[in-house]
């Protein structure tokens, strides 16, 4: 390993210690946000736009007000007023109202709130608003919004959280929010070249919902000029901030508290139930709490859906020589991070492949659905589901074996990616040869049982990490040499209380359970840009390991100046201090007391890690550092489909993340497995389906989710490290690898086994049927 | 119309008002019972869990006027060294928890009803609940491990 690495006599980093919280998760003892004991709060219901897309005439609140029960009933025109510009908030575009002003933009946009003493009399009073509406022709396919109007936005608002994306505000007639073109070489010169074979195909990847089980809810209430919030975030540090510009107070006037999360996947972030739940306690100086069902929890957010036109060249040896992606998100009535999303999955559309001749262009666009946002794998399941169906294609028309064809072609350790950034840490041959490995690729299959058709499939997935970004840790070691981190990184189930944990004893020669982490609280905890993106390991991580790295350095000091030695013959050991010179010994809690002559004293320590970018040039795409670090991973499936029914039954999945280093192997496995079965929903049966801008699936009836009857008769989860040369102790992130090449992997292996080729995601047994039946009339 | 119920949860009895609409999952919850959580409002996630006399029902769908007097289980009430939330703390059968204290407790109405099920007869009595993070092995492990632990103990004690 290179760079800061130090050896530490640790004992905690690579050990597979149980979730600091594991028994109290199993006994529902935890407690998340909406079980937190709280002052007597208002229930707060939303009436929602019954439209798609209109202009709101009068909003009629007078019956609404006589229910028995009913404290107020606020307006978006009332909070307009109020607010002015201020109420419009986005992480990338100042677009969104709470509640709608004075136009709607999708079926179950907010726009009026009733606050009652009870959730019953709020649902009854928001039945009762009435709303005249003027119409407005809606835009609902994609394609039509990109290529005209109507318009979802008469202008376009860049927020002033992202910098670059100033040139854009005050632009007009378009739906179009925002363009990334990645351009490298001379796509139409490799492709013509002799001997050369092409692919191309238009792909679709459909809306699907998050669906974490805990649903979303936040809390505020007003203190005389502060405002306290307890949300089920998984960004607090911006949501003061965001809060704070809303009311225009200073940010240690907002107090934002998170709380372990029942899942989120994206769900929770950025501006969500937040902005309402802040602006109607602070108005009606009161305490509010907003519950979202699982029917307006699918409003509230959802995965882009995302038509990608893709091309991919190799040349008369293998080598694939060119590639392109046109690749159109939508993202609904408001763009939330969508710009975000666009160019980052944009930067990586062509794959991890070496290939000099690339055109990508990337779009988010408005149109009159709800609004969507971040979902583990932040847009590049979408146009991995692109390139991995394309490599597939083009290795079967060169004649080689989809897998080696991958491998002839993959980025390497230092090659240059065609973002122009160079690749390290990144091993996805490993992963690749991990999974082939592992399902027995290169072994003879019974390709047909019966009414059975058995196949095997390959993808190969590669994302890069937020960046730039800002992480802080502020550690207390207290006297008794039990250790307190405080960090605004909230643990929704990927474990990172325990991966910090296990981080912070490593340097400090800690055991398992002595180091408790904070729960995100803004007025506590130091800022940290997110808890998103698989960031947190790396990043949190390396300012939890600075903190750490800095208090043993303390503890050195103060053990030399106690034994009378150099500070360089102390070491830090599981038994204390010892000094080499004269075998001098301290334990931590001697120490600490004899220095600060009390018992239950903290020595504290806190560490910045801050990560930087080059930003990528507006006409090409490139740049040489546009990212931190990256994922690489793959995915192996074996599987039936059954010619009878058109089900697909995965017999073998296995899935490898490199992850740097794994802090804690079974939490990495987990993150493996739980990303891969969200995946397997994803690639078989999981989407939302609109008819004219309505949801008609947003409930658990009808919305399919993996249950365990869709889990895989094997899952094999591989851990691959090729270290980073500054990730704490060389480990990346994990959340998101396996979910990213998951699809087209399944695919790919039905492709293999009945020799057709799905382009729209999910491959339904009726997709697959009719495919089916198509090909034998074709036949 | 409102009715005077006794709600015997855990063991504790608790005389509560409630309302003919009033849903079991919410009274619970009044009671400060958090480990009951509504994740669907359908009964088809499972998060809302709760045993009534040792039969697993969806506290979100179950009017709580009819469950006066009867014996409920929920997971926060279970033994302090209770075997099935023991087996799931040793596999690591948890994830974001959520959904955990349903799966804990459909575990237990499974293997009193068949104290050495199959991995499939495990999967096939657990399928109405969700694990959006996906820790289904981990869970039905746990499950497992709880069987062969119950066994063990039978055997010695018949020994």
């Amino acid at each position: 390993m290179l760079g800061e690495t130090r050896v530490a006599a640790g004992g905690a980093v690579g050990e597979r210690w149980a979730r600091t919280d594991a028994r109290a998760k199993v006994r529902g003892e935890l407690l998340y946000a909406a079980d937190q004991p709280l002052r007597p709060c208002l229930d707060v219901v939303v009436h929602r736009s019954t439209r798609p897309h209109a202009l709101i005439g009068s909003v009629d609140t007078e019956r609404a007000m006589a229910v028995d029960g009913v404290v107020a009933v606020v307006t978006g025109a009332q909070l307009y007023k109020l607010f002015g510009n201020a109420l419009m908030t986005g992480p990338a575009f100042s677009d969104q109202p709470c509640l709608a002003v004075d136009r709607v933009r999708y079926i179950g946009e907010p726009v009026a709130a009733v606050l009652a003493r009870g959730l019953a009399p709020a649902r009854t009073a928001a039945d009762e608003i009435e709303v005249d509406y003027t119409e407005l022709e809606p835009v609902h396919d994609v394609d039509l919004a990109v290529a005209g109007g109507p318009y979802v936005h008469d202008v376009l608002r860049p927020s002033v959280v992202f910098g670059d994306l100033k040139h854009l505000r005050g632009k007009r007639d378009t739906n179009v929010n925002y363009e990334y073109t990645l351009r490298r070489g001379d796509v139409a010169e490799a492709a013509a070249a002799e001997g050369g074979r092409t692919v191309h195909e238009e792909f679709w990847c459909p809306p699907t919902h998050h669906v974490p089980i805990e649903l979303p809810f936040t809390a505020a209430w007003r203190d005389g000029d502060r405002l306290e919030i307890l949300s089920a975030t998984q960004t607090p540090s911006y949501v003061r901030q965001s809060v704070a510009d809303l009311l225009g107070i200073p940010l240690n006037a907002v107090r934002v508290r998170s709380a372990p999360l029942g899942g989120s996947f994206g769900a929770k972030m950025y501006d969500r139930l937040e902005p309402l739940a802040a602006v109607l306690a602070w108005t009606q100086r009161t305490a509010v709490r907003i519950t979202a069902s699982r029917e307006e929890a699918f409003l509230l957010t959802t995965r882009h859906g995302a038509a990608v036109t893709g091309s991919m060249t190799a040349d008369k040896d293998g080598r694939i020589v060119a590639a392109t992606a046109d690749v159109r998100y939508d993202t609904g009535a408001y763009a939330d991070v969508g710009p975000r999303i666009t160019a980052k999955s944009g930067m990586v559309a062509t794959g991890p492949y070496r290939v000099e001749n690339v055109d990508v262009r990337s779009r988010c666009v408005y149109t009159n659905k709800p609004s969507a946002g971040p979902f583990r794998g932040f847009g590049v399941p979408q146009v991995t589901w692109s390139h991995e169906s394309l490599v597939d294609e083009l290795a079967r028309e060169c004649g080689v074996d989809p897998a080696e064809f991958r491998r002839r072609n993959l980025l390497r350790e230092g090659d240059v990616a065609p973002v122009g950034t160079p690749m390290h840490s990144a091993d996805f041959a490993g992963c690749l040869d991990a999974v082939t490995e592992a399902v027995g690729w290169d072994t003879p299959l019974q390709r047909e049982e019966g009414r059975l058709r058995r196949g095997r499939g390959v993808a190969v997935g590669v994302k890069a990490v937020l960046t730039p970004t800002i992480a802080n840790a502020v550690l207390q070691l207290n006297q008794d040499a039990s250790a307190t981190l405080l960090i605004s990184t909230v643990d929704m189930g990927q474990g990172s209380d325990t991966i910090m944990a296990q981080i912070a004893a490593e340097a400090l020669c800690l055991g398992e359970g002595q180091v408790r982490v904070v729960a995100a609280d803004t007025d506590v905890t130091p800022y940290d840009t997110i808890t998103a993106g698989s960031r947190s390991t790396y990043h949190t991580g390396n300012a939890v390991r600075r903190a750490a790295d800095a208090m043993r350095d303390k503890l050195l000091e103060l053990a030399a100046e106690r034994f009378g030695v150099a500070v360089t013959d102390v070491k830090l050991t599981g038994d204390g201090l010892v000094s080499a010179e004269n075998q001098q010994k301290v334990s931590i809690p001697e120490l600490l007391h004899g220095h600060f002559g009390a018992r239950g004293t903290t020595l504290t320590t806190e560490a910045n890690f801050t990560t930087s970018w080059v930003p990528y040039d507006h006409e090409t795409g490139q740049s040489e550092r546009v990212t931190e670090h990256w994922f690489a991973g793959a995915v192996a499936v074996q599987l039936t489909v059954d010619t009878a029914t058109g089900r697909v039954h995965v017999e073998h999945l296995a899935v490898a993340g490199d992850v740097g280093r794994a802090i804690n192997p079974k939490l990495v496995e987990q993150q493996l497995t739980g990303a891969a079965i969200m995946g397997v929903g994803h690639a078989l049966f999981d989407q939302m389906v609109f008819d004219e801008g309505q949801i008609v699936n947003g409930t658990l009836l009808d919305y399919q989710l993996p249950s365990v009857l869709d889990v895989p008769d094997k899952i094999t989860p591989i851990i691959v490290e090729s270290p980073h040369r500054s990730g704490p102790y060389g480990a990346k992130g994990v959340g998101e690898t396996t979910i990213i090449p998951l699809a087209p992997a399944i695919a790919n292996a039905v492709r293999d086994a009945i020799g057709i080729r799905f382009p729209r995601l999910p491959l339904t047994p009726e997709r697959i049927l009719t495919a089916l039946a198509e090909q034998e009339a074709g036949a | 119309m409102t009715t005077d119920v006794q709600m015997t949860v855990n063991g504790a009895r608790h005389r509560v008002a409630v309302a003919d609409d009033d849903l079991l999952l919410d009274v619970l919850r009044r009671l400060g019972i958090t480990s009951v959580r509504e994740g669907c409002g359908v009964g088809a996630c499972g998060a809302c869990t709760v045993l009534a006399e040792d039969h697993s029902v969806s506290s979100c769908l179950a009017r709580a006027v009819r469950y006066d007097g009867v014996p409920l289980t929920t997971a926060d009430g279970l033994a302090e060294d209770d075997d099935v939330v023991e087996e799931f703390v040793a596999a690591g059968a948890m994830q974001c928890g959520y959904c955990i204290p349903g799966f804990v407790l459909m575990g237990h109405e499974l293997l009193a009803q068949n104290p050495a099920p199959t991995r499939e007869e495990i999967a096939a009595h657990l399928e109405g609940n969700i694990c959006r993070c996906g820790t289904y092995q981990e869970i039905c492990s746990a499950i497992e491990a709880t069987a062969r632990r119950r066994q063990a103990e039978n055997e010695r004690r018949s020994a």
